[in-house]
């Protein structure tokens, strides 16, 4: 068996866990425009490619905290 | 030679070459059901790697999300999006799966079932409706396919005869290879997809526009609706797009094929590495967004079904022969390949918790046999469903996304939610199909919202409903 992480870290990967998956859905409505353009990409679509990049490294740390790698 | 000798051979040549690579891959190993079925449980991260983002690159990808964000532009977004959600889910999710899977010696989704509520009837009816599921699905990739070889044929000639020539030797295969055959196979798969995708989206907007960007500023200045999504409640609006994302994210491990994919990984830290790898694999989406966005600029006015074909007309008009062969090659591969694991879950369902709950081929041979034999039944009958039904696919396809994502509620609550039973499940399941199923074929989105989100409320609420009304069945 692995070490249980502690139990403060259920919180905090919750939250790792929860800040792609919000960004990616409930905040699409206030980031549903054109401009500013980023690299010639309507922002929306810019934010969306970005927090896909980004999740990565969410679910990285979240395996850190899990000590899975 | 003419053009579409050209690329038809080309085609041809691509789709034997990778099932000869395939077969090679899986020479010398002795096919038990575990091995047959889930590949001995030892799939390392690149096999699962690709053989999870197989989900993603089907027919779908190269035709639907092209088709998608030709015809409305940007509610297309929400294909990357829900893949990376799912990943997040996923990386919690799959492991516990898998590792239920490997304790209890578990070889598909309904054995899941059965062994947590304990009860034989739960499992054999979640069996029959994953196969009821699977079989429109797959008649939905031969629909694709037949799209790819005809254009591949520049509409020279009827395509069904070779589409269905095509899906019989890939049955024939997956007879042969069980799920490592197809998870080798899904490797050239994948390599003949990223190079099609990076050019669909890359060199296309680079030939007509000098760059995606200015590309981009063309759409800006023509047809700008198309960079965002319409406001609130309106069709394909914000509200619409944040419901379908978080309900297909639910659904993304749910279907009957994926459980076949989670159980065969070697360990529940190779399904957590391919949670956090599989987003990169999205970003390569993106350029099918620019291949549709470029197509709508440069073939507009299709209509209907053939907004499907848009970014393929492009290739077909203003590119060579070969190229196009190889283009289609890519797209004949992403409808066959992950076909051919959908075959084998269908197939396996039925041998495992239908035949096996009466008591027929238990011994391993016996099932090997079994398994076999359904596979090349689920391809006829998906044949046959494909030439008899055409219309109705794509109303059987919403049944799909809608349908699977209600096995949802039932796997958590196997995790989290202990008073949960069978009794409970299955009434939940049923509720939420019989809200799906008919808003998802009237196409109705009560508020804007999803009509399968609605479905997945009316499941958690009649299964935490039933499940307190019921007796507490043993569960260890």
């Amino acid at each position: 068996m692995r070490p249980t992480p502690p139990s403060n870290a259920f919180w905090l990967r919750t939250l790792l866990a929860a800040i792609p998956i919000a960004a990616l859905t409930v905040a699409v409505p206030l980031v549903n425009r054109i401009e500013p353009r980023i690299a010639g990409l309507p922002f929306v679509l810019a934010w969306t490619i970005v927090w896909v990049m980004l999740t990565p490294a969410f679910i990285w740390s979240i395996g850190r905290l899990d000590r899975h790698w | 030679m003419s053009g579409h000798t050209v690329a038809l051979t080309i085609v041809a040549t691509v789709v034997l070459g990778t099932i000869l690579f395939a077969f090679a891959g899986v020479r010398r190993i002795k096919m038990d059901p575990q091995q047959y079925i889930v590949g001995g449980r030892s799939f390392g991260t690149l096999l699962l790697w690709v053989l999870l983002a197989g989900e993603i690159y089907t027919t779908f990808t190269f035709l639907g999300i092209a088709g998608l964000t030709y015809s409305q532009g940007a509610p297309a977004y929400y294909i990357m999006a829900y893949g990376t959600c799912a990943y997040v889910l996923g990386y919690f999710l799959a492991p516990a799966m898998w590792r239920v899977g490997k304790e209890r010696g578990l070889l598909t989704g309904p054995d899941f079932f059965q062994t947590s509520y304990n009860s034989r009837a739960l499992g054999v009816a979640i069996a029959l409706l994953q196969f009821v599921m699977i079989v429109p699905y797959v008649a939905l990739q031969l629909s694709g396919l037949q799209i790819l070889l005809h254009i591949a044929g520049y509409g020279a000639y009827n395509a069904t005869t070779s589409t269905c020539i095509a899906f019989l030797i890939l049955a024939l295969f997956v007879f042969t290879t069980g799920l490592r055959g197809t998870a080798w196979a899904s490797v050239v798969k994948d390599i003949f997809v990223l190079a099609a995708v990076i050019f669909a989206g890359v060199a296309i907007p680079i030939r007509f526009f000098g760059s995606p960007a200015l590309m981009f500023d063309r759409i800006a200045q023509l047809h700008p609706h198309m960079l965002v999504l319409p406001p609130g409640t309106a069709f394909h609006g914000t509200v619409w797009y944040v419901s379908t994302v978080l309900l297909t994210a639910f659904g993304f491990y749910m279907g009957p094929h994926s459980w076949n994919a989670i159980y065969s990984a070697r360990s529940g830290d190779t399904l957590r590495r391919n949670a956090m790898l599989l987003p990169f694999y999205q970003i390569f989406l993106t350029l099918m967004l620019f291949a549709g966005f470029s197509a709508a600029l440069i073939v507009p006015g299709l209509k209907g079904t053939a907004v499907d074909q848009s970014f393929l007309l492009v290739v077909q008009h203003y590119y060579p022969a070969w190229l196009l062969g190889f283009v289609a090659s890519a797209g004949a591969l992403a409808a066959l390949i992950p076909a051919s694991a959908l075959l084998l879950a269908g197939a396996s369902v039925i041998t495992k918790n239908v035949a096996g709950g009466f008591g027929i081929a238990t011994s391993d041979a016996a099932r090997t046999r079994l398994t076999r034999a359904l596979v090349l039944l689920v391809a006829l009958l998906a044949l046959a469903v494909w030439l008899t039904a055409q219309r109705t696919v794509v109303e059987l396809l919403l049944l799909y996304y809608n349908g699977i994502t209600q096995f949802m509620p039932g796997v958590v609550a196997a995790f989290l939610w202990k008073r949960a039973t069978a009794w409970g499940v299955a009434a939940g399941l049923a509720a939420g199909l019989a809200v799906a199923v008919p808003l998802a074929a009237l196409n109705v989105s009560p508020w804007g919202i999803n009509a399968g989100f609605l479905a997945l409320a009316a499941n958690v609420v009649v299964m935490v409903a039933v499940s307190l009304a019921t007796l507490r069945q043993v569960r260890d």
